[in-house]
């Protein structure tokens, strides 16, 4: 398993820094993309982060009140190896399944 | 997310003239069934701020709700019209009926769970919310009231104070004043001076809560640390007085400002509209 | 991993010295050994640098070779390719990458053009050893310009060379073959593989004998021969072992270069099995197919006991997402197309 940190993003309009006001996961969770992950409050408005990714929560950073600047760690997820990134799903290994049989009398000449 | 947004410029003419509001109807994954909810963001927001970024559409999407957006006149996307008339809250109350009766909203059914609508309103929402309740009876199901208030406290906005310091600079000696006026400078896609008329139009309708008082179900809810929540059992009283059942929530540590984004804010406005 | 590919590798592969790992780290390996081995290689592409690239090909070769070496590029890929035109112009070896297939499009003007004319032009005065890296084909579900097929389209361009990797020991090794070429090389990885892992052996790639340029017998069989490039062979492999249930004894062959083909290897074994089906996830019309088919009929007429067939995708735009399902070539679709193949009657 390979680890993936998501730090705080850029919440627009040279805003440098959020306060978590409440955390809506917790270490040990899978998460699925789009998620809520946490509330966040700017000098100019409170937002509530969407999961970047789905995953395993491994590490938070930050309780209520804490200041994070953008940039700086926000969450650790585990993800399976190297599936980070992906657009679309990886491939899911199935045994193979078949419906057509194969008659031939194969003449050997 | 899942859900359609089909954000459109409201095109219908009320009282004669297109209001020119941003209106976004935003279908769920999968319907519950239920009547729409109407959202109405706040003084300076926009249904982005107040709504989307919060995570307020995602949630009631994934409830099943069929969800309409609305930015305010000067707000958001919408237009900003020149003349006054235009912000008036009776004026947007009348819009507002035009984007319900156009999102295919009917009146209200016994035994009809897709009938009728939903409101939820934040602060200047709220009070356009209590008022269109109060006048929409035969529309409105349920109303939802986030950081609401007895008054307007856009009514006791110092205009010309404002005026003179977005011309040259002076303090402003009214601390209200001073901070509604920051937070709508805050968002540079503000259209201050459209604001402005709004707060105008404002005082020429102040807020009376005891006029006109809705009779539907009504959630009231604020922070704990928002001054708003003071006056809210005064509102909850009108309601119940007028025989509306009336349910408070103040949430624990938040303020006017993050109050919105709380989780039992969602679940509890969900809950209680999700009849 | 399925069985089918390593037993299918160890009839050419000597079982000795192998390390296990996925196509990404074979491929991300063979890149490292490159940049370290040849100080005039060059690595950049759209989060390439930084990010270690979608797919994680290019993972930690920033922080290990440096930002000069291996870099990020706007997003735009007519630009990633013409600079690649001017870097190879100055004596470097770049090895682009186009993040996606379908994104190939906006630079053919610069391939097609630019690249593989320059040393044909310049009169052999300015070679583009450039190898450019296209995640390529479906099966991982993603949206629109995410999986396209595009052999066909660099095959049919003078001065372009061709592969496609179809585990991850070939990956390594043939990305390390086409690194050192001084010509271009349109490098075809098949996204759908980059997961699934597979025994390498870092110290020999093919057999005694065996040629980096050629095609290679994945599993030999006597009855019919399976023609297959990139994520087709696991599928073909997989068929072989279900045909074995039915008595039907299948050769598949993995055509690696796809530009220039092996005609040499299709026809030695077709004259052994007189009987071949091509599989492609490209549309059929005018597709690498039809070239196989000649240069076997070519070769092999007299011996076939069927007219050649086709198994591919259909004449659409590739499809996004689930659609994939039937679009790309099943089990079942190239079964089928064995048994018409066996059962053909000459009239």
């Amino acid at each position: 398993m390979a680890e993936i940190s998501f730090p705080l993003p850029d919440l627009g309009e040279g805003l440098i820094e959020a306060t978590v006001l409440e955390w809506l996961v917790a270490p040990g969770d899978q998460v699925e993309r789009n998620q809520p992950l946490v509330e966040v409050e700017t000098t100019k408005s409170a937002v509530e982060l969407p999961s970047p990714q789905a995953g395993k929560v491994v590490r938070i950073h930050g309780g209520p009140g804490d200041k994070i600047n953008v940039g700086e760690p926000l969450i650790v997820f585990e993800v399976p190896d190297n599936t980070a990134g992906i657009v679309g799903t990886v491939p899911k290994e199935e045994a193979p399944k078949r419906r057509v049989r194969l008659s031939a009398v194969l003449d050997e000449d | 997310m899942s859900g359609r947004h089909t954000g459109e410029q409201h095109s219908h003419t009320v009282e004669g003239t297109d209001p020119q509001l941003y209106v976004g109807v935003h279908e769920p994954g999968s319907d519950a069934g239920l009547r729409p909810v109407l959202l109405l963001h706040g003084f300076s927001s926009s249904s982005k701020l107040n709504w989307e970024d919060t995570g307020w559409l995602t949630a009631l999407l994934e409830a099943g709700r069929r969800v309409i957006t609305v930015d305010l006149p000067g707000h958001g996307r919408s237009g900003a019209p020149e003349d006054m008339d235009s912000y008036t809250p009776s004026r947007i109350r009348a819009d507002l009926l035009q984007i319900a009766f156009d999102a295919g909203v009917r009146p209200l059914r016994d035994g009809d769970p897709s009938s009728g609508l939903d409101l939820i309103g934040y602060s200047l929402g709220s009070r356009l919310a209590w008022e269109f309740g109060a006048t929409q009876h035969e529309l409105v199901h349920r109303l939802v009231l986030g950081g609401p208030n007895v008054s307007d406290p856009l009514a006791d906005f110092d205009l010309v104070a404002a005026q003179r310091h977005l011309a040259d600079g002076t303090p402003i000696a009214d601390a209200s004043t001073a901070g509604l006026l920051k937070m709508a400078q805050a968002l540079p896609s503000n259209n201050i001076f459209s604001l402005l008329s709004l707060v105008e139009a404002v005082k020429s309708e102040p807020f009376d809560p005891a006029e006109a008082v809705p009779h539907m179900p009504m959630l009231l809810v604020a922070g704990e640390k928002d001054d708003r929540a003071a006056s809210m059992p005064e509102l909850a009283a009108l309601g119940a007085k007028a025989g509306a059942m009336v349910e408070q929530l103040v949430l624990p540590g938040r303020n006017h400002t993050n109050a919105i984004t709380s989780r039992a804010f969602k679940q509890g406005a969900i809950s209680f509209l999700g009849v | 991993m399925s069985n089918s590919i390593l037993e299918g590798a160890l009839i050419v592969e000597s079982p000795a010295a192998t390390t296990v790992m996925s196509m990404q780290q074979a491929l991300n390996r063979a890149l490292d050994e490159v940049l370290a081995e040849n100080p005039k290689t060059l690595i950049f592409g759209e989060d390439c640098g930084r990010l270690g690239g979608v797919f994680r090909i290019t993972d930690g070769l920033q922080a290990k070779h440096g930002e000069q070496r291996v870099f990020d590029t706007p997003l735009a890929e007519s630009g990633i390719l013409g600079m690649s035109v001017g870097l190879a112009m100055a004596g470097f070896h770049p090895i682009p990458e186009v993040q996606f297939d379908g994104f190939a499009y906006p630079a053919i003007n610069q391939i097609v053009c630019q690249i593989a004319r320059m040393n044909y032009r310049s009169r052999g005065t300015l070679p583009m050893p450039i190898t450019l890296r296209v995640p390529s084909f479906g099966g991982i579900r993603a949206p629109e310009h995410h999986g396209e097929s595009l052999e066909a389209l660099f095959a049919h361009v003078p001065g372009l060379k061709v592969v496609s990797p179809s585990n991850p020991h070939e990956a390594y090794h043939l990305l390390k073959y086409a690194a050192t070429r001084p010509d271009p090389v349109i490098f075809m990885e098949p996204k759908s593989r980059y997961w699934q892992k597979g025994e390498v052996d870092l110290a020999r790639h093919d057999a005694a004998g065996g040629s980096p340029t050629g095609a290679k017998v994945m599993r030999e069989g006597r009855h019919l021969t399976l023609v297959a490039w990139g994520a087709m062979v696991a599928r073909c492999l997989q068929v072989a072992e279900l045909a074995a249930e039915d008595g039907i004894d299948i050769e598949v062959l993995d055509l690696r270069w796809l530009k220039p083909i092996d005609a040499a290897a299709l026809a030695a074994s077709v004259r052994k099995t007189r009987r071949a089906v091509v599989v492609h996830e490209a549309p059929l019309t005018s597709g690498l197919g039809a070239e196989v088919a000649q240069l076997i009929t070519q070769s092999c007429f007299d011996t076939l006991r069927a007219p050649v067939e086709r198994v591919t995708g259909f004449d659409v735009p590739y499809p996004s997402g689930d659609l994939e399902d039937e679009y790309i070539p099943n089990i079942d679709r190239i079964l089928f197309g064995i048994q018409r193949v066996l059962e053909y009657k000459r009239g």
